[in-house]
């Protein structure tokens, strides 16, 4: 951000910035909503870029499995992007459960309990995190397939999303965990309730905002991620990203199609970080201790 | 309600031992406040009653029977929280309910002790509130609440009142001796602030560097503190202390020191006295009384620079100075002494305390 905004002679530059920038991040998605409105004629036209009659017939094309009504211009109806999509919300809500009850389960005993290798534990989940997909992704494959038949599998594309998130949603619930005082445990402890009762009734109430920041990182990454859920996946099982990229062929190309899948992509994320964001309040330990 | 017995106490963090060797009995109802300064071993102590901190050698008994290695909740006892430790999602009924929900009371039943112990503590308009829109005194009086609603024979006060504003802390004081009143339980409490251990308990065990120091009523502590340190730990302002040599002097023991000589023709146990004559005399601020000028007839004087006047309403506190240690001496405000003025004492003897100055210990 620049010192001076006020300063006038440096206003046209830096709101030729801004509109760049917001150019550059709203522009692709502008065109992935006007394209997705288009019928094929409109998108492959040169004159009527901006000027052409909004259809949701690309959406109907994509839902067509789902919908309750069968739309007029469908002569066949592909089952592929429902079910991509169904995929999708399947893996990312599963893997994104898992990961959180695990992560949040190793976190406190990480934080909490005074074991053998604790603090070389502590440091290696996170360095686990710094391994790139790439290259997991031969020997996840190569294990995956011969030895354990997970290919194709929402296991096992589950499994590793788990493996993947789990150190960093491990890395970001420890540090919740030790703000939490420890005198509330103390109380717990002192009004009766076992070691699980104190975490799910006293210390995971207390850390939903680190559950729900967890929750929306894990989600998205789940979500969007492509380069294992191409290799691992099958046609029944894949999720929409693969889908998305699988339907460019050189034989044909629905942009219209691909780009209302697209949005439809991009929905499920919002609201779910929109659900998950309500759970970010800040100060949930007020008034718990003098602090 | 049990008699609670300390056998051999000990504590240990690996190599350092914090609590050495405690023995104690509190009485059944009784209130018990355990008194020192930080890093006393007095919290360590009432943690290891509550079950949150592990006996490293000794007993805790209740009645006779061993608790030191049962679990909190089955020792028959509650605790208030130094910072208040109240669950942050749950509202005041929810905070005040929680051991008894675990513990799978009945609804009625829950509902039934927890309105009356709100009732008791002024709660009832609070009930539906979350912790973080009270204020600190309402805080205490949940944390307060939570440990009631239990009904266990004993209730554990860890400095309950240090996170307080002064004004507030003055007025829960009087609370907790009116809500004394009203409950039939032994309550262990433990403080640094020597003037709640004076006005609250009935039995209070001064505590340093992880031994008792005494144990008694407040009047037993104040009026014969056992050494030097109980001594200048209870009251306020602290007694004065001055180094002293003893001397026999036809016939009644004398006490020379720096400005001054007393007479302590009251002390009993002569035969206690250092053979080496080397004592500190201790002398309490309030027994220190202006002498009216020109009355030469009285003994034990003592002349004193005053360097500051510290005004505090009915009684003013001037600070003095002997050899370098500080004398304080609280006087009645209407004397008007100012800085600078040379005011003559005077002190009964039977208000000039005596320690050995090599064991410190208080000789009567």
């Amino acid at each position: 951000m620049m010192k001076n905004a006020s300063e006038s002679r440096q206003s046209p530059a830096f709101y030729a910035l801004m509109v760049a920038l917001v150019i550059m991040s709203v522009g692709p998605i502008i065109l992935m909503l006007t394209t997705s409105l288009k019928l094929n004629v409109d998108v492959m036209s040169d004159t009527s870029s901006l000027l052409f009659t909004p259809t949701l017939k690309n959406y109907e094309t994509v839902l067509c499995d789902v919908l309750w009504y069968a739309p007029e211009h469908v002569d066949y109806c592909n089952p592929t992007f429902s079910r991509a999509l169904g995929n999708s919300i399947f893996i990312a809500l599963v893997s994104t459960a898992i990961t959180l009850i695990l992560g949040c389960m190793a976190a406190y005993a990480l934080v909490r309990f005074k074991f053998m290798g604790r603090g070389a534990i502590s440091l290696t989940t996170l360095m686990m995190r710094m391994v790139p997909p790439a290259v997991l992704l031969v020997p996840v494959f190569g294990i995956w397939t011969f030895s354990y038949g997970l290919d194709g599998t929402f296991t096992g594309i589950i499994l590793v999303y788990v493996a993947m998130n789990l150190p960093f949603v491990i890395w970001i619930l420890q540090s919740f965990i030790v703000q939490v005082p420890i005198q509330l445990e103390e109380a717990a402890k002192m009004d009766g309730a076992n070691p699980l009762q104190i975490f799910f009734l006293v210390v995971l109430p207390v850390i939903k905002p680190g559950l729900a920041a967890a929750a929306i990182f894990t989600f998205r990454i789940a979500w969007n991620e492509f380069l294992l859920a191409n290799a691992l996946l099958d046609r029944n099982t894949r999720t929409v990203p693969v889908t998305i990229v699988n339907s460019l062929t050189e034989y044909d190309i629905d942009w219209g199609v691909i780009m209302a899948t697209g949005m439809l992509l991009a929905i499920p994320p919002i609201i779910f970080t929109f659900i998950a964001s309500k759970q970010i309040i800040t100060g949930m330990t007020a008034g718990a201790v003098k602090g | 309600m049990p008699v609670i017995t300390f056998k051999g106490l000990k504590k240990s963090y690996g190599p350092v031992e914090v609590i050495h060797d405690i023995d104690l009995v509190m009485e059944d109802n009784e209130f018990t406040v355990f008194v020192g300064p930080s890093g006393c071993g007095k919290s360590t102590t009432l943690r290891m009653v509550a079950g949150l901190e592990s006996v490293t050698a000794g007993q805790i008994l209740m009645d006779g029977k061993e608790i030191s290695h049962l679990e909190p909740i089955d020792r028959d006892i509650a605790m208030v929280f130094q910072d208040y430790a109240l669950y942050p999602h749950m509202n005041v009924e929810k905070n005040m309910s929680f051991g008894l929900r675990l513990a799978k009371y009945p609804k009625a039943e829950i509902s039934k002790r927890v309105n009356s112990v709100a009732d008791m503590l002024g709660l009832k308009p609070l009930l539906h509130r979350k912790p973080g829109q009270l204020s600190g005194g309402q805080r205490q009086r949940v944390a307060m609440g939570r440990a009631l609603v239990r009904d266990s024979s004993t209730l554990l006060m860890d400095e309950p009142l240090s996170n307080l504003d002064a004004k507030l802390r003055v007025q829960m004081r009087a609370e907790l001796a009116i809500m004394r009143e009203k409950i039939d339980k032994n309550i262990i409490y433990v403080t640094h602030d020597q003037v709640e251990a004076m006005t609250l308990g009935d039995r209070i065990v001064v505590m340093q560097d992880g031994y008792i120091q005494q144990h008694g009523t407040p009047q037993q502590l104040f009026e014969t503190p056992a050494n030097k340190f109980v001594a200048g730990f209870m009251g306020m302002p602290p007694m004065n202390f001055m180094d002293a040599m003893l001397v026999e002097e036809s016939g009644s023991l004398m006490a020379n020191g720096e400005g001054f000589s007393f007479q302590l023709n009251t002390l009993k146990n002569k035969h206690h006295l250092p053979a080496s004559g080397e004592v500190i005399l201790g002398i309490r601020p309030s027994a220190l009384t202006p002498a009216l000028a020109g009355d030469d007839s009285i003994e034990n004087t003592l002349t004193l620079p005053i360097k500051i006047c510290e005004y505090a309403g009915a009684l003013s506190v001037l600070i003095s100075e002997i050899k370098g240690s500080r004398v304080s001496i609280e006087v009645d405000s209407k004397n008007n002494f100012k800085a600078g003025d040379n005011i003559k004492f005077s002190v009964k003897p039977s208000d000039v305390y005596v320690f050995d100055r090599n064991t410190e210990l208080a000789i009567y």
